[in-house]
């Protein structure tokens, strides 16, 4: 009989080892991931062992996880794995409550999710349909383009600015009788951010003109951005109808592997949401998790910091090539390589460092690759030299 | 045989620098705002109100998980997918099918609101017993799913005649055996009959097994319909680890069924909604069957044993109650359920909520002995109390 606690105990490593049955199950971000890993979109392939030290910064993904609080917090749960969550310690409804009190709500303002795919997805169902399309960048977060074509309702993609940043008048223009506009702040996957002023001045014309569409505030990556002009549109989430806020654990919090996301909004815009929300969709460790890791902003400073630091030296080392990195506020840069994606993808796992998969339209010159630690960036910026034929600054082609 | 109960009590569990006292704390927690409510202390508050496993996952699982998190958790912090492979790999080599026979879910909910999903319509009705389990129902309604809910016998048994006739043009049968929340199980020999003809008479049917509570039937002969899924597009087993592998918290449950099958529930699936600890705890808890395979007997037998008890007290009393084959019973308790209810919350138990139309009928769940012992004790303050006052 094959071992199977030791294909286990060896995964813990960090090997990518797809099955077909895996390959063929993954959703959205997971997608990402996967098709991060593989190098392929949505193929079902076996990804071989990994090197000991492979650096994988293809996913968007904490490199150290959890902080302490959150994973005692998780540890203290443990006596509650055998109840339903709203039996347990700390319940999916007291975590509501938490996250509803920091933007002054309660848990009516809440609804929680398996990671905020699901918040995407339940948002294209409820406000999307044959005669109300979805609205979203060219360049974006793909997950709610997916839904809509899934569930049949038409996509206008608005292409990006120049700068590779939302094109927020052309998106303003498409979103005229549109179902729902999804607005990924910062973007995944260009790390461009809009300010407060600039979304809420997007947010009033858009309800002011055409009042039944929703709007869509991805802040999946948040609390890495540092510029002082952006902060949350919690406050227009509170305002308008139909505008609510996706958030994740799954970024500057480390929990990709706990599936913790939720939206915010108004009590009316939740109740739509939250009859499509998957019933107990969360386990009672992930919801203990996050209630910890909130009791810890310590943690959250000391990460941002850490990925300033590391994303700093990244673009640094892309600018000081000649190159021309797109400033990014995220755990990821998403520069401009000369060259497809695919083939620098290729030319770096052999070298085990493994970076994102392709981005139309940009999939022939820009690569993103995410902010892993700082030792690991430096390792991998050494191969990107390498691959891209850097490592010569006077003879660059 | 290693003491499920050891997962509460043992002193430390390694490396982790678990305590004991850190879990029954945590285990205790969830019964405080119910117990203070109450007027009751806390450790006397039992909780038989939701068919959970009150002994947990046991220690082996307890263990992977803790280990696999290590001092740090840092693994918490990449996406599980690198996990849902093998873990579809291993409930595959367990039922005997190949991995695209199964596909993995957020609990075996997952499963049922996607089959749902995919099969019944506005058009093609969704058909069941009622009452039964509430899930597929459920979105029928919130999508305006046409359905047809077929009443149960007088021996609250699903009526296979009816419901025959239900699934007659009808999109999808959710047949949930034994059934939730009546506790009856279809005789072997009838179910197998009964589902042949189902397909046979209208052949667009889909029929969704509910095999959740498999591991309590105590019925000889009674058999998985995985043979059946996999010779037949048409039949989707759901199977979950809330019930005797309780995990109930960690949401993780799976479908078994033909491949192409499996595909197109795929197309539906979020395929990213179980946690990086829930699939590992599963692989434990399916690693631990092939190591001992007395595991799922013995939790079995202690059910049946408590069940035993619980049924005997109401029985002895003049309450009928049904042929339970699950982790809970269903029981006359001569007054509304609501009624009962909170009588039993006042003395420090909670009993399961109404299942309409049967309104003086209660869904108890299985705990310990020792719990159902200690429960018996305030059922029986509750119903001396209330003949009481009928008297």
């Amino acid at each position: 009989m094959k071992s199977n606690r030791r294909r286990f105990l060896s995964l813990a490593g960090g090997a990518p080892a797809l099955s077909p049955a895996t390959a063929h199950a993954i959703g959205a971000r997971g997608r990402e991931a996967m098709e991060a890993a593989n190098g392929f979109r949505a193929a079902p392939v076996f990804v071989p062992p990994p090197e000991a030290d492979e650096i994988r910064i293809s996913s968007n993904e904490n490199p150290l996880g959890p902080g302490a609080a959150a994973v005692a917090a998780l540890r203290g749960a443990y006596g509650s794995i055998m109840r339903y969550p709203m039996n347990a310690a700390t319940s999916g409804t007291d975590l509501r409550r938490r996250l509803g009190e920091m933007y002054g709500g309660g848990p009516e303002n809440v609804v929680l999710a398996p990671g905020s795919s699901e918040i995407l997805r339940n948002a294209v169902r409820v406000y999307t349909g044959k005669d109300r399309p979805l609205v979203t960048a060219e360049c974006s977060y793909e997950s709610p383009k997916r839904a809509a074509e899934y569930f049949g309702a038409p996509v206008k993609a608005v292409p990006n600015t120049g700068s590779l940043g939302l094109d927020l008048d052309k998106m303003a223009g498409a979103a005229m009788g549109a179902g729902l506009v999804f607005l990924c702040n910062p973007n995944n996957p260009t790390g461009t951010v809009h300010s407060l002023a600039d979304v809420t001045d997007f947010v009033e014309f858009v309800k002011k003109e055409s009042p039944y569409t929703a709007i869509l505030l991805d802040e999946a990556y948040y609390d890495y951005v540092t510029d002082d002009s952006f902060d949350t549109g919690a406050g227009l989430a509170m305002k308008h109808r139909d505008v609510f806020v996706g958030r994740t654990f799954s970024k500057a919090f480390g929990m990709a592997g706990l599936r913790v996301g939720y939206a915010y909004g108004q009590k009316d815009t939740i109740a739509k949401l939250a009859p499509l929300a998957l019933t107990f969709g969360t386990s009672v460790l992930s919801i203990a998790a996050a209630m910890g890791s909130i009791e810890d902003p310590e943690y959250l400073r000391n990460e941002v910091k850490r990925n300033e630091e590391a994303r700093k030296f990244t673009l640094d080392f892309f600018s000081g090539h000649g190159l021309d990195p797109v400033p990014s506020q995220t755990n990821f840069v998403f520069v401009d390589i000369g060259r497809s994606a695919r083939s620098f993808r290729e030319a770096c796992a052999e070298h085990g460092v493994i970076v994102g998969r392709d981005f139309p339209p940009y999939e022939n010159s820009h690569a993103r690759i995410s902010i892993g630690t700082l030792e690991e960036m430096q390792r991998a910026t050494a191969v990107f030299a390498e691959v891209l034929g850097l490592a010569t600054t006077d003879n660059q082609q | 045989m290693l003491s499920r109960r050891s997962f509460l009590n043992r002193a430390s569990a390694g490396a982790a620098g678990l305590t004991a006292a850190t879990l029954v704390r945590s285990r205790l927690r969830e019964q405080v705002a119910f117990a203070a409510e109450m007027g009751i202390a806390p450790e006397d508050a039992i909780n038989l109100a939701n068919n959970e496993n009150s002994l947990g996952p046991g220690p082996e699982v307890m263990d992977a998980l803790d280990g696999l998190l290590g001092p740090e958790g840092t693994i918490a912090g990449r996406y599980p997918f690198r996990f849902l492979g093998p873990v579809t790999e291993a409930i595959a080599e367990k039922m005997g099918v190949e991995p695209d026979n199964v596909l993995v879910g957020a609990g075996s909910t997952q499963i049922l609101v996607n089959v749902t999903h995919q099969y019944a319509s506005a058009e093609k009705a969704l058909v069941g017993s009622l009452p039964t389990y509430e899930e597929c129902f459920g979105y029928a309604a919130l999508m305006g799913y046409r359905t047809k809910a077929v009443p149960l016998t007088p021996e609250f048994k699903m009526d296979l005649d009816q419901t025959l006739h239900a699934c007659r043009g009808s999109g999808m049968l959710f047949y949930c055996n034994p059934n939730n929340p009546v506790a009856t199980l279809v005789d072997p020999a009838e179910g197998r009959d009964f589902l042949g003809r189902a397909l046979d008479t209208e052949k667009n049917l889909r029929i969704l097994v509910d095999e959740a509570y498999i591991d309590y039937v105590t019925t000889p002969g009674h058999e998985t319909m995985i043979p059946m899924a996999l010779a037949d597009p048409r039949v989707i087993v759901a199977r979950t680890f809330s019930k005797a592998y309780g995990m109930a918290g960690l949401r993780i449950g799976y479908a078994v069924a033909h491949k192409d099958t499996i595909a197109h529930l795929r197309e539906f699936h979020m395929g990213n909604s179980v946690s990086t600890p829930s699939l590992v705890a599963a692989n434990a808890a399916i690693e631990r069957d092939r190591a001992n395979p007395d595991f799922l007997p013995a939790e079995k037998k202690r059910n049946a044993e408590a069940r035993d008890f619980i049924l005997k007290f109401f029985r002895d009393r003049g309450y009928s109650a049904t042929d339970a084959q699950t982790n809970f019973i269903f029981t006359d308790v001569g007054m509304p359920v609501e009624q009962f209810q909170s009588a039993c919350a006042a003395e420090g138990v909670r009993v399961g909520r109404p299942f309409p139309p049967l309104w003086t009928r209660c869904r108890i769940s299985i705990g310990t002995m020792d719990e159902m012992q200690r429960a018996a004790k305030a059922f029986a303050a509750v119903l001396d109390s209330a003949q009481k006052m009928a008297a």
